[in-house]
């Protein structure tokens, strides 16, 4: 019987910046299908931790693996759609349209040659269409408001039409409706699109109802395949090394 | 008007500007976009350095402007991307340090000469035949290259790190910009000289920009504005004996008020 390769599996991983250890034997794997949110006080090292699994940064020692493949060997990027933080904070003058930026999506897929293709136009109208940005197409990016800047960063992400989406910290100056919409569209994705996900947050009540892992990160990782029961208060208290009152709502 | 034409100076002087109004606009349209715009100032500068030595030890100053352009551009991006200087500090450095350099350069040729004048300023007669050859096979590869790249370009413009984890070969394709602009000026300081040719790589997008259009539009209305400053300012330069390099500008700087005040 043959088991699906994890999404990532990563093995004792070191990480040090300018002599300061940032994450040290970290290990864990994720498999595919799951909804898994890292979570940890700011410095801790979420960010660090996306950015090694991505090869933005190396480790001074570890194995990160990607789909079953060692990361330096792994070429099928559109595999994994990225919307880093703070991405929504685009230059108002930038001179992009919606449609090209969630075209950009497809550009590594087409290669030097590639013209658009017909199977590229439906995979970005898709994207467009599922994150309700397909109005704005021709408006500018940087004309837009927040919540709709960052529907178009995870439409670009998506027209990858990838297989696991990761998005750092994505409520980062976004108003509530467009928070509550950003969590209702995560689920969508997770339980319609079978699009695994794994997202930073800092907003641990609106992940009780739908993650099924949680990594906890803080220079060292705690894994947690029962997210409900890692998110009451006095474990949270524990963790975060300071008092912490944690309020579960649908957003 | 038309009879300027007739010169062989100006049909040259013309093929030659019009090709770099492209490149430049074209090229230029990235540098701004990721707030990178002194790096034409900056390798401009570094082939002033090529150029005196070419004067100075009777090599071709073209050929020796590219070289040094080429070898500044690389040491310049890997400083950036590797070593994690900022890139407007590394900028200034690389500026004034080849000013400094080429001023030496030229002191100890004994004389601040005509030909160095016209490299400086640009020149519409000192554009030769092997000239417009040179930059017609390198201005082709630039060309070539630009539009083959052109998307990948853009995206890395638009958000550097999102466009190296979708797997585009980031790194390769910023050294291949940064040695496509560093040629660029080399071939263009003939025409708007080494002090001036900045302006026609950053003023075009920047003017165009206000428009407020697409990535594609803009690029477009930059060439277009490049080539439309270019023509008026050799035809000033034929008629009114202005260094062609200041009167371009001159234009450019036109087109950008005009931008800014439309829009």
């Amino acid at each position: 019987m043959k088991f699906a390769p994890s999404l990532f599996e990563v093995r004792n991983l070191y990480f040090t910046r300018q002599g300061n250890e940032i994450l040290k034997s970290i290990t864990f794997s994720i498999p595919p299908g799951d909804y898994c949110a890292i979570i940890g006080p700011n410095g801790g090292g979420k960010t660090t931790l996306v950015r090694l699994l991505l090869g933005l940064e190396k480790p001074d020692s570890g194995e990160i693996s990607l789909f079953g493949t060692a990361q330096e060997k792994f070429s099928a990027w559109n595999r994994i759609g990225y919307v880093p933080q703070r991405s929504a904070l685009v230059d108002a003058s930038f001179p992009a349209t919606v449609r090209e930026v969630v075209a950009m999506g497809r550009y590594a897929s087409r290669g030097i040659f590639g013209f658009e293709s017909t199977q590229d136009k439906e995979a970005i109208d898709e994207a467009m269409e599922l994150m309700g940005v397909a109005d704005l197409r021709d408006r500018l990016i940087g004309h837009l408001s927040g919540g709709q800047r960052q529907r178009v960063m995870i439409a670009r992400a998506l027209s990858s039409r990838p297989e696991v989406l990761i998005v750092d910290e994505p409520n980062t100056g976004v108003d509530v409706e467009s928070q509550h919409r950003f969590y209702e569209l995560l689920r969508h994705l997770n339980r319609t699109k079978f699009v695994s996900i794994l997202f930073i947050t800092h907003d641990i009540g609106v992940i009780a109802e739908d993650i099924t892992r949680v990594l906890f990160v803080n220079q060292t990782l705690l894994l947690s395949q029962n997210p409900h029961e890692m998110i009451r208060c006095d474990e949270m208290s524990r963790l975060y090394g300071n008092p912490s009152h944690v309020v579960c709502h649908n957003h | 008007m038309l009879e300027m034409l007739d010169y062989p100076f100006m049909q040259r002087a013309f093929i030659a500007g019009l090709m770099i109004a492209i490149l430049a606009s074209l090229s230029g349209s990235f540098i701004v976009l990721r707030r990178y715009s002194l790096l034409s100032e900056t390798l401009a500068h570094v082939s002033l350095v090529g150029v005196s030595v070419g004067l100075l030890l009777g090599f071709s100053p073209l050929w020796m402007a590219v070289a040094t352009s080429l070898a500044a551009s690389w040491l310049i991006e890997y400083l950036r991307s590797s070593r994690g200087l900022y890139s407007d500090s590394i900028l200034a450095i690389f500026l004034s340090g080849s000013l400094a350099l080429a001023i030496v350069i030229v002191s100890l040729s004994g004389s601040f000469n005509a030909s160095l004048f016209s490299y400086l300023f640009g020149s519409i007669l000192s554009v030769s035949n092997d000239d417009l050859i040179t930059m017609g096979i390198f201005g082709s590869l630039s060309m070539i290259l630009l539009l083959l790249f052109f998307k990948e370009l853009y995206f890395i413009a638009f958000d550097e790190e999102v466009a190296r984890t979708s797997g585009l070969r980031v790194t390769l394709l910023n050294f291949m910009l940064v040695s496509i602009i560093a040629v660029i000026i080399a071939l263009s300081i003939r025409i708007v000289g080494t002090l001036l040719i900045g302006a026609l790589m950053v003023i075009p997008p920047v003017a165009a920009i206000r428009f407020g259009l697409g990535f594609f539009k803009t690029t477009l209305l930059s060439i277009a504005i490049a080539l439309v400053c270019v023509v008026i300012g050799l035809t000033l330069s034929f008629f009114f004996s202005l260094p062609s390099g200041a009167a371009i500008v001159l234009c450019l700087l036109g087109a950008f008020v005009f931008a800014l005040v439309v829009n």
